[in-house]
């Protein structure tokens, strides 16, 4: 029953987070580089969705389309205002890190200088609660899950299935050979970087409706999204969705069983030990 | 003035941290993000050990180090050989760890409620804070010409070829591994230093000290000042540290409500330099400086040497 | 001086790059080796040198103190047993001064520690003296400075890797790259240095007039094998070294 319990509530709780996996992995897996602002898509998602959904007066549910799409839009301007610019100096895998670091101070407390460093919430539909295989869950929940799966199920269908998403594995894989087949890598490169602030937002905004919206909310879960797509192995969005379920079961379990510390420690550690005998060797 | 003391006792603290990971990333390129973790190890270690067991300030600094350099030695060989982006996230993992095992280990730490209080070593004696400023002065600005000789020295020469080409280094028969082991233990040590002579300027310590923010700020000053330069770190940190955190908060005439949204303005003037700096001038405001080698005595005849 | 390969195979995707059942090399003075295209010459020196992990085989050394398993070591250790290999593709230290470059790869690993803060002198007269007379042997645009071109940076490498006295050097294509007058004076060093007995060497080389020139011996490296090995006479004269390689 543990078990059972562990996965249902690791479901749960591992929704946003597999959203978040999934986009960071996109980026990772297109430019090969991790970007740490993309926490800032997760945040401004929830933001967005507090503007439509709050100071709009919007039902939750119609915030959240425009939310996703505003957060898709975020994450193509600062590629094309930053990344791309900086990618086409040179600048190695290191460094885009830490120029993403940049990216993310930005837009966070420029965010905060914004609209205050307060929390916020969002005006949540009416929670009716339900019974599933002897557990409980809010309808909410049980939402924000099923869009998970759609959105899981959409971006493997596209990264498998469809032209852009063999586009993109080609740059990824080749870049010279891709170009010369005649790929327009701009356009692809904006696409890829549309989807995954839009799958970033979409975490953001079921996270902030759970708990609530503040401007760390992005930058908090950022580090286990890193795990996740560094323990999924140098970006398979299909290992992606996976480690990104066993992070939040797994998460789920140890809570359960132990102090919620321990289970960060323990996720921690794994990850430093996956560094370990998997990160690619130097000499 | 005591509030100044304490403000530039802090950010020479914050000056041999960043002149720590010029070493280790502008001398050696690893890429340390865990530089709290290190840090927070000496400071830590060094406050369990004085406020639990008693033992004089020094003699806990120099044990808590040790654990530092131990910590570091032990991730350096799990992780140092792999490419820098692993580097990078597992420091990262392991500063993250550090804090949570100082919240969840309680009984050890004081977990959340703290742990205090450590006092500066001279007893009742007046000005005891200047006193210890200076010693703080010291050990930095030991670090600081430690850290030129190392540029100077063979030891200096074979960092940077490893930084450049770790594999053509050891074709050459150079144990590029164990170099970096040993420098990154030595380093991380230091800022277990460091971690403890910070303890009597906290005088109360909470986990949330430990947060990835000091990182953070360490990088963006040497990133600033120039990671491959000696004077680097103290250039970068004046520009931050002293501009913000002393200058601007302390001295600048700004209105009760604004004031809350300076430590905000701050960050994001930093992600906002930072960006253009990688930008446009990823050397930073000094740039890379050259070993300095001592002229041999036969050139003085006039015999062609290098500069 | 030997170092022998015995059953050594490299497969990369089930395909078999190199399959050696027993070969000494080093006790030839200057030796050659050669091949078409694909052969397998750079990734066999790989494998000697333990840059790439053989999928199967042993490599032995023995450069006078006792044979040497390869097969475990790290590649800074080979090198520090005395079996250093040149780059076919260039590869430097771009912070480094020429010089310095030199100076680096002459400095034995001992003297690198933490004690070498606090040396006099960071460079020995002899290293100095060293470093000093074999740049100006030959023509760089820029002596106290870097390497400028191409060219020079592979020439650099050659002096690197000439410069840390190894007992057995492996120089991979040292022609591509570097102009007719440079390679004659690099050769006629080496070759000069082999005579006096301060190490052995084996080029691999497409530039067959310079392999008839310099060695004393030669290997014929084909589809992973070495099918032939000779004299350069024996090697020029052989029939199927001409089908195979030399297109007659």
């Amino acid at each position: 029953m543990l078990l059972l319990d562990s996965i249902f509530i690791g479901l749960l709780e591992a929704s946003p987070l597999i959203l978040a996996a999934m986009g960071f992995t996109l980026i990772f897996y297109l430019n090969g580089f991790m970007n740490i602002a993309y926490a800032e898509s997760i945040t401004f998602g929830a933001y967005f969705a507090i503007l439509f959904n709050v100071v709009l007066g919007a039902h939750f549910y119609l915030a959240i389309v425009p939310s996703m799409l505003l957060s898709g839009a975020l994450s193509v301007a600062v590629y094309l205002g930053i990344f791309r610019p900086a990618l086409n100096r040179g600048v190695g895998p290191t460094e885009m890190i830490i120029l993403s670091v940049g990216v993310s101070f930005l837009l966070r407390y420029g965010l905060i200088l914004a609209v205050g460093p307060v929390n916020m919430f969002l005006n949540e539909p009416n929670i009716t609660y339900l019974q599933f295989l002897g557990m409980g869950a809010t309808n909410l929940q049980l939402v924000a899950l099923v869009l998970v799966l759609i959105a899981a199920g959409t971006l493997y269908w596209m990264i498998y299935n469809t032209g852009l998403g063999e586009q993109m594995r080609g740059l990824a894989n080749n870049h010279d050979l891709a170009m010369a087949s005649g790929i327009n890598p701009h356009r692809t490169s904006v696409a890829i970087w549309f989807i995954a602030g839009c799958a970033g937002g979409l975490s953001g905004i079921f996270s902030g409706v759970f708990a609530q919206v503040t401007p760390y909310m992005g930058w908090n879960v950022i580090l286990i999204t890193m795990l996740v797509t560094i323990v999924a192995g140098v970006g398979s969005v299909r290992g992606a969705v996976v480690a990104a379920v066993a992070a939040g079961i797994l998460t789920a379990f140890i809570t359960l069983v132990t102090k919620p510390l321990y289970a960060e420690v323990i996720l921690l550690t794994m990850f430093i030990a996956v560094l370990t005998f998997r990160g690619a060797r130097t000499a | 003035m005591d509030y100044l003391i304490f403000s530039f006792s802090l950010m020479l603290v914050y000056i041999g941290l960043a002149q720590l990971l010029h070493i280790q990333f502008g001398m050696a390129g690893i890429p340390n993000f865990g530089v709290v973790g290190f840090w927070g190890l000496g400071l830590y270690g060094t406050g369990v050990l004085y406020v639990t067991y008693d033992v004089p300030l020094f003699i806990a600094i120099a044990i808590a180090s040790t654990l530092s350099a131990a910590v570091g030695y032990a991730l350096a060989l799990l992780v140092l050989q792999r490419s820098g982006q692993a580097v990078l996230a597992a420091t990262l993992a392991l500063s993250a760890i550090i804090a949570t095992l100082i919240v969840s280990e309680k009984d050890i730490t004081g977990g959340v409620q703290g742990l205090g209080t450590i006092k500066f070593p001279f007893g009742d004696m007046d000005g005891r804070n200047i006193v210890f400023m200076v010693f703080i002065l010291i050990i930095v600005a030991a670090l600081v010409w430690l850290s030129a000789k190392l540029r100077d020295s063979r030891m200096g020469r074979q960092l940077v070829a490893i930084r450049d080409n770790e594999e053509l280094a050891a074709s050459l028969g150079k144990d590029t591994a164990s170099t970096k082991r040993w420098v990154f233990a030595v380093t991380c040590g230091m800022m277990g230093v460091l971690g403890g002579m910070s303890a009597p300027l906290h005088q109360f310590l909470v986990p949330y000290q430990l947060a990835p923010s000091l990182t953070f700020a360490v990088w963006i000053a040497l990133v600033l000042g120039g990671k491959g330069h000696n004077l680097g770190a103290i250039v970068g940190v004046f520009v931050t540290f002293g501009l913000f955190d002393i200058l601007i908060e302390t001295y600048a005439p700004v209105p009760a409500e604004q004031a809350i949204l300076l430590p905000n303005f701050k960050l994001f003037c930093y992600g906002l330099v930072l960006i253009m700096i990688i930008m446009f001038r990823p050397r930073g405001m000094l740039g890379e400086d050259k070993p300095k080698v001592r002229a041999r005595p036969a050139e003085v005849e006039g015999v062609p040497h290098e500069t | 001086m030997r170092l022998e390969a015995q059953k050594l195979t490299k497969a990369c995707h089930a395909h078999e790059v190199v399959n050696i059942k027993k070969v000494p090399f080093g006790s030839g003075g200057l030796e050659g080796l050669i091949g078409p295209n694909g052969a397998g010459k750079s990734t066999l020196m790989g494998l000697l040198t333990r840059r790439i992990a053989p999928t199967s085989g042993d490599i032995q050394l023995d450069v006078g103190d006792g044979v040497h398993k390869l097969n475990p070591l790290k590649s800074y250790e080979v090198a520090r047993i005395g079996l250093i290999k040149t780059n076919q593709r260039i590869q430097g230290f771009d912070s480094l001064t020429i010089k310095d470059s030199l100076r680096l790869a002459a400095t034995p690993p001992k003297d690198e520690g933490f004690s070498s803060l606090f040396s006099k002198m960071r460079d020995s007269d002899e290293i100095e003296d060293k470093v000093a007379r074999l740049v100006e042997a030959f023509p760089f645009t820029d002596r106290n400075g870097y390497a400028m071109s191409g060219g020079e940076k592979k020439l650099v490498d050659i002096l690197r890797c000439l410069i840390a006295q190894p007992k057995l050097l492996l120089m991979d294509e040292p022609t591509a790259g570097l102009p007719d007058d440079i390679t004659r004076m690099v050769m006629d060093m080496v070759r000069q240095k082999v005579a006096d007995g301060e190490m052995r060497v084996v080029v691999v080389e497409h530039d067959l007039p310079m392999i008839w020139e310099y060695c004393d011996y030669v290997h014929f490296l084909s589809e992973g094998t070495i099918l032939f090995e000779g004299t350069p006479e024996e090697v020029k004269s052989n029939r199927v070294v001409a089908e195979k390689y030399m297109g007659v």
